[in-house]
């Protein structure tokens, strides 16, 4: 028996068996319980949309894109749809403008509310786990109401969107927010306010806003270093309707630290904040839209066909930035070639950098605090 | 915002790169957004440039393009958020000379960015850390899916052995099928 175990190294694969792990796996190389090497595999979840795409015409596209991420599907499809527009030229009505941007906050919501339980629960707090999916349902509900479908909507398409806004809609959607604002305060005291979460997430996974952006970290992982990167607010989409609700983008300046760090504490503390902003943002898009054509029907023809160009679509996803690089040629019925970038690559690609150095039972919480999602990495 | 600031702060940047390495092209884009067109030799030079010019540098994406008959582009995209700057790169290679510098020790974000594209497109990123596959399975090393000329579909699955596809087996007549 050797006196001393800190000599050897193990090596451990977290997943793609493992319950958290859920179409991913990571090779940790151990010292003791410490991870002094991470290397984060990729691949398990590959159905190569970039390809797909090249075989889809300009309408189907967006089938594909949304389902990449289910959890953001109004926001996942969005990057496709408006380079497809910015190529055609398609207009989008004033009415379509304000219902896609109602949509795609209502999705950011049930993807956070989502994503708090899932992180929770990794940390072994099944209440976290249980209750906000239980105010998560009456959003799928709305979402049912409106097309038929609780996940993949398909919602947005060239030149508008596809389902109208319904009275018996408005009314679940209505239900489900004030459920959730009534809640948000039980929900923030459960788990900010809980010793156990604070032991496990204060000054863990670690990083500066420099280290953040070197490794392409975007969204609330970046907005919880307290750097105001929203993509909503600093290259507003013109067939969006952010610039018509007053509202700032939410930062987290972490007490511990101060400005230009974040830890996995922090960045739960920021997803609170992005949902509080997504209501305020719903509340007061819905009473400002307007009668008219919800999608421009002209639309259909000029997707059809598209003249040779190059367009870049880039909206502010739950996760961070997710972008669509478009290249067609003339007369083209399929994309030559589309580039999906995923905010979750980014992510899974820095706790490579992150984790070596921290405990093996820190390496899910760090994983779970960046919000991944293997259908953006692996696309 | 765009709109105030107009295109200074991209074109500023598009001219210094081009005082200082006359040969690279530039072209606005819409928007506060500028795309420089980069001999391959300068790439590294370029993108350096720009982590020095902005505190905030942030690598959107890069990935690349096959435009047939073996040309290929490869695309950078940057973005700094104070200065509100998109910032496309594009190199051109031209096949069998598909080799290119590697920035992933500038950017480090852009290591698997490199890797992707290396297996996708058989380019080669001299200098990069660590070249395996990365989604793609081990029989499809060296196939090069994201190129035109790769083959999709039923013809793709015969030639890699992944799940070849079977022929239906014929229904088989039931005894005494007949006299019902």
């Amino acid at each position: 028996m050797k006196p001393d175990i800190t000599d050897e190294t193990s090596v451990i694969w977290f997943g793609p068996q493992h319950v958290s792990a859920h179409g991913w796996a990571a090779k940790l190389t151990l010292v003791g319980d410490y991870v002094v090497e991470c290397d984060p595999n990729a691949g398990y979840f590959h159905r190569s949309a970039e390809k797909c795409l090249e075989f889809k015409n300009f309408r189907q596209g967006a089938l594909i894109m949304e389902r990449l991420c289910m959890l953001e599907a109004f926001l996942a499809e969005y990057p496709y749809v408006t380079a497809v527009e910015k190529i055609a030229g398609i207009e989008v009505p004033e009415r379509a403008r304000l219902m896609r941007t109602i949509m795609m906050e209502v999705s950011r919501i049930h993807s956070l509310q989502f994503w708090w339980g899932q992180f929770a629960a990794e940390l072994g707090l099944f209440t976290m786990l249980l209750w906000p999916w239980i105010d998560r349902e009456f959003f799928l509900n709305a979402f049912e109401e409106l097309s038929g479908s609780r996940h993949a909507v398909s919602y947005n398409t060239p030149g508008g969107v596809k389902y109208d806004f319904t009275d018996k809609f408005l009314h679940r959607l209505d239900l489900a927010i004030e459920r959730l604002e009534d809640h948000m305060p039980k929900f923030k005291d459960m788990i900010l306010r809980s010793p156990t979460f604070k032991m496990r997430t204060e000054d863990i996974g670690t990083y500066t806003t420099e280290q953040g952006l070197k490794w392409g970290l975007s969204g609330p992982n970046i907005k919880g270093c307290g750097v105001p990167m929203d993509l909503r607010k600093d290259a507003p989409d013109p067939n969006l309707a952010y610039d018509l609700a007053d509202w700032e983008v939410p930062v987290t300046e972490s007490p511990r630290h101060g400005t230009g760090t974040s830890d996995a504490y922090d960045r739960m503390v920021q997803r609170f904040k992005e949902v509080e902003t997504s209501v305020d943002i719903i509340r007061q898009l819905l009473p400002q839209v307007p009668e008219g054509p919800m999608i421009d029907p002209k639309a259909r023809g000029k997707a059809n066909r598209l003249p040779e160009g190059e367009a870049y679509g880039r909206i502010e996803g739950t996760r961070g930035v997710s972008t669509l690089w478009l290249k067609t040629f003339e007369k083209a019925q399929t994309p030559w070639r589309a580039k999906i970038r995923g905010p979750c690559f980014s992510s899974y690609y820095s706790l490579k950098h992150l984790v070596p150095g921290s405990r093996f039972a820190d390496f899910i919480v760090i994983f779970g605090s960046l919000d991944p999602y293997p259908g953006w990495w692996d696309r | 915002m765009s709109e105030e600031g107009g295109n200074v702060a991209a074109s500023t940047f598009a001219r210094q790169v081009i005082n200082k390495l006359p040969d690279i092209e530039s072209k606005m884009l819409e928007g506060n957004a500028v795309e420089l067109i980069i001999p391959r030799e300068r790439i590294r030079e370029v993108v350096t440039m720009f982590d020095a010019s902005f505190e905030d540098a942030f690598p959107e994406s890069m990935f690349g393009v096959d435009l047939g008959e073996g040309n290929f582009q490869l695309i950078y995209i940057f973005w700094s958020r104070t200065s509100q700057v998109l910032c496309q790169l594009r190199v051109s290679l031209v096949e069998p000379d598909l080799v290119v510098d590697t920035v992933s020790d500038i950017f480090s974000g852009l290591e698997w960015h490199e890797r992707e594209t290396n297996e996708m497109f058989g380019i080669d990123f001299t200098g990069h850390p660590d070249m395996r596959l990365l989604l793609l399975p081990d029989e499809l090393k060296g196939r090069y899916p994201l190129r035109k000329s790769f083959e999709t579909d039923r013809s793709r699955l015969a030639e890699d052995g992944i799940s070849k596809p079977k022929p239906r087996p014929k229904p088989q007549p039931t005894e005494g099928g007949g006299e019902q």
